[in-house]
């Protein structure tokens, strides 16, 4: 409210004053066209308040009234008058003096009961709210249900800017000061209109007039005030000649850093290191990747969809060889980045392994040997061959004056021929299967040895000369006979012309078939080796025999002039494959399966084990000069020794593709042959010689083929014709072959 | 008793190491290890037994020596990547709590390594490094030609086309290219550099595109090596030949598209080179490069002679240039590189006439040859080159120019009826050949005549001259005379003449008889020596004879081979698996050769009988 509104002014001043309030909301309108008493009297109320109040102001200061009306702020404080000071000729500020009157005082304001401040909710039970001046009590004004509420707010318009009284107990209506108080802190701003935050500032002790002419203490000026710091300097110097002599070096910038700066590095020494081996480099382009190759270079469409469908690293190149006409028309390599990355992984990535690379003819890596043609004769070409019909040929042997072969098959049919011409001689057929046949190596007498079933037959060739007949039947049946020995083997002579048996040995019935029978070079003694193991191991468990040391035996040897049989080894370790008798020497050789044992039949003693590092040993020769030993498995190794040497092979060779089936050294030329189950037959030239420091020739000279794999057996048996380089071989396609050396 | 020896304290279980475990010693990631394993040319090895190596696992693993990894311990690079780790971390606390300026300082700060040592390190004399920059060469050339992106930065492609040049620049000035060879690839240049075969691909200008299986954080960090490298390598060539690194370039010449004629060389001041110790050779060079660069602007030379590339071609000068170095910069030191054979020493040896082919022509590269290739070839041969605008500037002299020997142009040939007197007479004088035949000279090594590679002729063939290992197939070897004896005795019968006809039958029935005759083709032979006056009894001798040798040959075969196997026999298991392998090898060899040979003698009766 200003002041200069006057005490003069009436209600529709008032009203005019409102508007121009500009109160939000405030329907202004709604006064005159409908108002009720109450809201009448409401307003008279407020207009007899105002009035009051400024009649108050009015009596204040009765001296405003004709001012311009410049100050229409509120006056906190009472009124200010300046004048000009008579004493010191300023300008002087004269305030109002306060007059101690009722005026003063808000004391006399006009209340309407007088219950005074005190907490109303102490009546909150009680009908009155308090007592007035004369102690009677004030009785709470009735209180309008919710719907006389409802009602007053929508009846009176003024409603709304009324608040609950709490000392009258029922609504007021707010006067015009306070909603324009309630409406600026709506707003945000102070509550008091006549407060300006903006005013000029006063200056009350600064400013020109104003300056301090007495100073406020006596103390001197310090020289810190005007003289530089010494310990600054030293800092600072100290900073400075850290920068000058270096110590501290400003950050560079950093464009200089990014640059790298070259400078000629390899004029150092280098270190004594040795450099690390170069990366090894990517091989030349090829014709094939020129852009115009030669037109056989281009792939023919096979290759071209073989390429296509293998895998990328299975392709032998990564590109495909491509012709363009001209260079503008070849595109970009679309894999180049990809090939540039895959190099790059190789180089960090692939493990790298230095090898030797051999810029050699791989023919200087063969053996210099003396050529096969120098070393005749060696069988050669296959010039007979005798067939046993449907059966395979297990066994052969050839006479000692090499003019008869005799071959055994496994239908228990054997052959007798000649040589020469294959003319068969004469035919036995014995009950079971051949196990081994041999010729008695005498030359005064001639007759064979066949193994069947648990017997040793000792067959005796038709057509003999009468003298030698005569010397075979006096060898195999003296007159004398001698006496019969408690061992289990039983010598029976037969008479059967018809077969020509002379001489039947029966083993004991456990025995089984004879697999090896092996003369010795005199040809009285001879040597059996059963397949004995499996049976000997049932029979065992079940029978417990009397005497298992001489009945289990596996070997046996045999001398014919007395009619007697031995068992040389009590017990033996391992399963016995071969036996052999030494040319020269009382020796004798077992083969096991993977040793062979030299035993000292005089002495009865073990002389040496060879160990030949062969998982299976299936045959087994012995150099007539008695001292080199060939051994052969079905791991498909040869094995020569030296019995001079040590107990490990001198030479172990392996060429045949299958296993080792059998070997034999040639009695008379350096020759050997070993046969296997590739169907192949190879022949050495094997030259040994006296002096003990030169070692043995082994020459490879000639693969014999001509024989066909049966159910994965090849040659069975070879043997040498005694006089001549002819071989015998015996094959599982049931053929007998003579080969022979040309001239 | 001697000391009882533990598992896995000598021999394999200590030399080797495995990736995981060099990782776990090395206390740093996978990825820095990958990176610090490219960097110093560590890769992992093999050993002998892997069972040994691995505490008696083998699982499928890659080895490490222990000592590379041992190495790699003291490495600074190693450091400086952990550093790197620290100032990632500190930079991203940074940027996540909006502390710009700590970040910016940071930045400012961030650690970065050199290359320097390594290079020493992995190669310690030049003549390793120039032996091992091959691959370097061809990254170069590939990240010159990719278009940069968020990936490949611009500032890298930049540099990389910067080395490029550098290298095609010493090239031309060295005249040290030997072979080119454009495969379907690109292009394959072999130089001789400090007696090193320097062969490099780049590939041909089309956009190239990184596929996405290729992992390019890999190619950039070799790509840092080889360019470090290629700094210091660049670097000596030119010092040694006297020129200045890096040599100055011309900005608006290379916005204008010149390529490499947008760098110049410059000669080195002599006193410049004489004055300066080893470790102030980069002072000097930035120096005189400044200098250089200030006499560009003002178009005054003051101490190093500025000669743009022709006129370091033109050889009267070049000879005096080469008069004029007496003090050689890395003479006077006691480095073992001295002793080696400088370019000066070895330029002062009279060049072989191929290096200066193309001296006496002037070439004018049509606007669909590739210019920069070209460009590169002939001048590098001493030849002079011009090009049309539209292939950049920088061009010497223009089509209209009269010293014009040779047009490479790789157009079809149009007929062109009303061509003017003019060019017709320009014609004449000029040859237009097919870009082939720079290539195909440069690697015959003298000038092939034109006629072959005329405009629009059909080209012959284009021959790798990096491929002839002896034995190997020759595509441009004649079919030898029994190989081709067929279609020379049907040439013959086209001649016509009596005694060739008998010839001619006596070939036909070499035809006719078979390994196994069968009576029908043995009766039509017959026949045709009837007709041809052939008697009886001379055709069944020859008959008989063709027989015997037929069967000796396939005899032959056999006992060769049955010889083979028989002197494989006393062979050690060794030497046979190796002697083997090197048949196998020879027989695979000899089996392609068969191969293209049957092909060739194919295309070449299908050609004879379209041509009738």
């Amino acid at each position: 409210m200003s002041d200069d509104e006057g005490g003069g002014d009436d209600d529709q001043d008032a009203d005019t004053d409102h508007e121009a309030e500009d109160f939000p909301g405030i329907d202004t309108g709604s006064d005159s066209e409908v108002g009720s008493e109450e809201s009448e009297e409401d307003e008279e109320d407020e207009v007899s308040e105002e009035e009051e109040e400024d009649e108050s102001e009015e009596d204040e200061d009765p001296s405003e009234e004709g001012d311009s009306g410049s100050d229409s702020a509120i006056h906190i404080f009472p009124r200010v008058k300046s004048t000009i000071s008579n004493i010191t000729g300023r300008p002087k500020r004269v305030y109002p003096e306060i007059e101690p009157d009722y005026e003063s005082d808000s004391s006399i304001e006009d209340d309407p009961n007088r219950i005074g401040n005190i907490p109303l909710h102490w009546y909150d039970d009680l009908p009155h709210i308090g007592y007035d001046i004369n102690g009677k009590r004030i009785l709470r004004p009735a209180k309008g249900d919710e719907l006389d509420k409802f009602l007053e707010t929508m009846e009176d318009p003024a409603s709304w800017t009324s608040a609950f009284d709490k000392n009258t107990q029922m609504n007021k209506p707010l006067t015009a000061e306070e909603l324009e108080i309630i409406h600026r802190l709506q707003l945000g701003e102070n509550p008091d209109a006549a407060y300006d935050p903006y005013e000029p500032t006063v200056e009350w002790f600064t400013g020109k007039g104003k300056e301090e002419i007495m100073p406020l203490s006596a103390a001197p000026e310090p020289k810190r005030r005007w003289l530089p710091s010494k310990w600054e300097k030293q800092k600072i110097m100290k900073i400075v000649r850290a920068i000058r002599q270096g110590r501290i070096v400003g950050s560079k910038p950093k464009t200089a850093q990014n640059t790298p700066q070259f400078y000629a590095i390899w004029n150092e020494p280098a270190s004594n290191q040795p450099p690390p081996l170069p990366a090894p480099k990517l091989p030349p382009p090829t014709h094939a990747e020129s852009y115009n190759p030669p037109e056989e270079y281009l792939p023919t469409e096979a290759e071209r969809k073989e390429w296509e469908n293998a895998e990328p690293e299975d392709r032998e190149r990564d590109f495909i060889p491509q012709k363009y006409a001209a260079l503008r028309l070849v595109p970009g390599y679309e894999q180049f980045i990809k090939d540039r990355f895959s190099r790059q992984l190789d180089l960090y990535l692939a493990p790298r392994v230095q090898r030797k690379k051999l810029n050699i003819d791989p023919n200087s890596l063969l053996p210099k040997l003396p050529s096969p043609s120098s070393l005749r004769p060696f069988p050669t070409y296959q010039s007979l061959k005798v067939i046993h019909p449907g059966s395979r040929v297990r066994c052969v042997s050839v006479s000692p004056d090499g003019a008869w072969v005799v071959s055994g098959d496994e239908t228990g049919v054997v052959y007798l021929w000649e040589v020469i011409v294959g003319r068969e001689v004469k035919r036995w057929v014995l009950d079971s299967k051949i196990g081994a046949i041999e010729w008695c190596p005498r030359t005064d007498v001639s007759y064979f040895v066949v193994s069947v079933e648990d017997k040793l037959l000792f067959i005796v060739p038709p057509n003999l000369p009468s003298a030698i007949l005569s010397s075979t039947q006096n060898a195999l049946t003296p007159a004398p006979l001698p006496p019969p020995t408690t061992s289990p083997i039983k010598w029976a002579s037969t008479s059967r012309v018809e077969d020509d048996i002379m001489l039947t040995i029966t083993l004991p019935a456990i025995s089984g078939l004879s697999k090896q029978i092996t003369w010795h070079r005199r040809g009285d003694y001879l040597a059996s080796v059963c397949a004995y193991l499996l049976l000997s191991l049932v029979l065992c468990l079940v029978y417990r025999p009397p005497s298992p040391a001489s009945n289990e035996s596996q070997v046996w040897i045999h001398q014919v002039s007395r009619r007697h049989s031995q068992a040389p080894f009590k017990k033996i370790k391992g399963t016995i494959q071969l036996v052999l008798f030494h040319p020269i020497k009382p020796h004798f050789f077992v083969a096991t399966q993977q040793y062979v044992r030299l035993y000292d039949l005089m002495q009865q003693k073990l002389i040496k084990t060879l160990m030949p590092g062969i998982k299976w040993i299936s045959s087994m020769d012995i150099h007539p000069s008695g001292d080199h030993v060939i051994v052969g498995g079905y791991d498909r190794k040869l094995c020569w020794f030296d019995l001079e040497l040590s107990e490990k092979p001198y030479k172990i060779l392996r060429y045949h593709s299958r296993a080792i089936r059998s070997l034999h050294f040639h009695p008379t030329y350096p020759l050997f042959a070993s046969s296997s189950d590739d169907g192949s037959i190879q022949v050495f030239h094997s030259r040994v010689y006296n002096d003990l420091t030169t070692d043995p020739l082994i020459v490879p000279l000639k693969i014999l083929r001509g024989h066909d794999v049966n159910d994965g057996l090849g040659v069975l048996q070879v043997k040498w014709a005694n006089k001549q380089p002819w071989l015998v071989s015996a094959g599982a396609d049931g053929k007998v072959v003579v080969w022979c050396s040309s001239s | 008793m001697g000391r009882l020896r533990k598992k896995g304290k000598a021999g394999a279980a200590k030399a080797y190491m495995t990736r995981s475990t060099a990782v776990k010693k090395l206390q740093c990631s996978l990825a820095d290890f990958r990176r610090l394993c490219i960097l110093k040319g560590i890769f992992p090895r093999e050993p002998r037994n892997k069972k040994k190596a691995n505490k008696g696992s083998t699982a499928p693993t890659s080895f490490y020596y222990a000592k590379d990894i041992a190495y790699l311990l003291h490495e600074p690079v190693l450091n400086k990547l952990r550093d790197h780790k620290a100032f990632a971390k500190k930079i991203s606390r940074a940027l996540g709590r909006g502390e710009w300026s700590i970040a910016k300082h940071l930045e400012e700060q961030k650690p970065s390594y050199k290359l320097d040592h390594i290079i020493k390190e992995r190669y310690p004399t030049f003549i390793d490094a120039v032996r091992d920059i091959d691959d370097a060469l061809c990254m170069i050339f590939l990240f010159a030609s990719l278009p940069a992106n968020d990936r490949v930065s611009a500032a890298l492609v930049a540099n990389c086309s910067r080395l490029a040049a550098e290298w095609q620049l010493y090239i031309m000035h060295s005249r040290s290219l030997k072979k080119v060879f454009l495969s379907i690839k690109g292009i394959y240049y072999q130089a001789d550099v400090m007696d090193q075969n320097v062969t490099w691909l780049v590939p041909y200008q089309f956009t190239q595109n990184v596929p996405s299986d290729v992992d390019v954080r890999v190619m950039l960090t070799f790509l840092e090596l080889y360019q470090t490298l290629l700094g210091f390598v660049f670097f000596k060539l030119y010092t040694d030949a006297g020129l200045i690194y890096p040599p100055p370039l011309d900005t608006t010449r290379d916005e204008a598209g010149a390529g490499i004629g947008a760098f110049s060389l410059q000669v080195a001041d002599r006193k410049v080179a004489a004055l300066e110790p080893n470790n102030t050779a980069k002072k000097a060079s930035s120096k005189e490069v400044r200098q250089a660069i200030k006499s560009i602007a003002t178009g005054k030379s003051p101490t190093g002679r500025v000669e743009s590339m022709d006129v370091v071609d033109d050889p009267p000068k070049a000879t005096e240039v080469d008069e004029e170095f007496v003090p050689h910069p890395s003479a006077n030191d006691s480095s073992p590189t001295a002793s080696l054979p400088t370019l000066q020493s070895l330029s002062s040896v009279p060049r072989s006439n191929s290096s200066s082919l193309f001296s006496p022509y002037t070439f004018f590269l049509s606007r669909e040859v590739s210019r920069p290739v070209f460009e590169f070839l002939i001048r590098s041969f001493g030849g002079r080159v011009g090009w049309p605008v539209s292939s950049g500037s920088g061009s010497p002299f223009t089509e209209s120019d009269e010293s014009i020997t040779h047009v490479v142009i790789d157009r079809p040939a149009v007929t062109r009826n009303n061509e003017s007197c003019e060019g017709n007479e320009q014609k004449g004088k000029r040859k237009d050949v097919q870009p082939q035949w720079v290539v195909d000279c440069i690697n015959a090594g003298r000038i092939l005549l034109e006629d072959l590679y005329r405009q629009g002729a059909t080209l012959p063939p284009h021959l790798s001259p990096f491929d002839a290992k002896p034995g190997a197939y020759d595509p441009t070897a004649p079919l030898s005379e029994d190989e081709s004896g067929a279609s020379i005795h049907e040439e013959n019968e086209e001649v016509g003449g009596a005694e060739s006809e008998s010839e001619e039958v006596k070939g036909g029935t070499k035809e006719a008889v078979p390994v196994h005759v069968d009576a029908e083709s043995l009766r039509a032979a017959e026949l045709a020596a009837e007709v041809a006056g052939v008697e009886y009894d001379e055709f069944q001798t020859e008959v008989k004879k063709l027989q015997t040798t037929r069967r000796g040959v396939g005899g032959k075969t056999a006992k060769r081979c049955d010889e083979e196997d028989m002197s494989k026999v006393l062979l050690s298991n060794k030497k046979r698996k190796l002697y083997e392998r090197m048949k196998h090898s020879q027989r695979k060899q000899a089996a392609e050769h068969d191969a293209l040979k049957e092909k060739r003698k194919k295309i070449d009766r299908q050609k004879r009988q379209s041509a009738r």
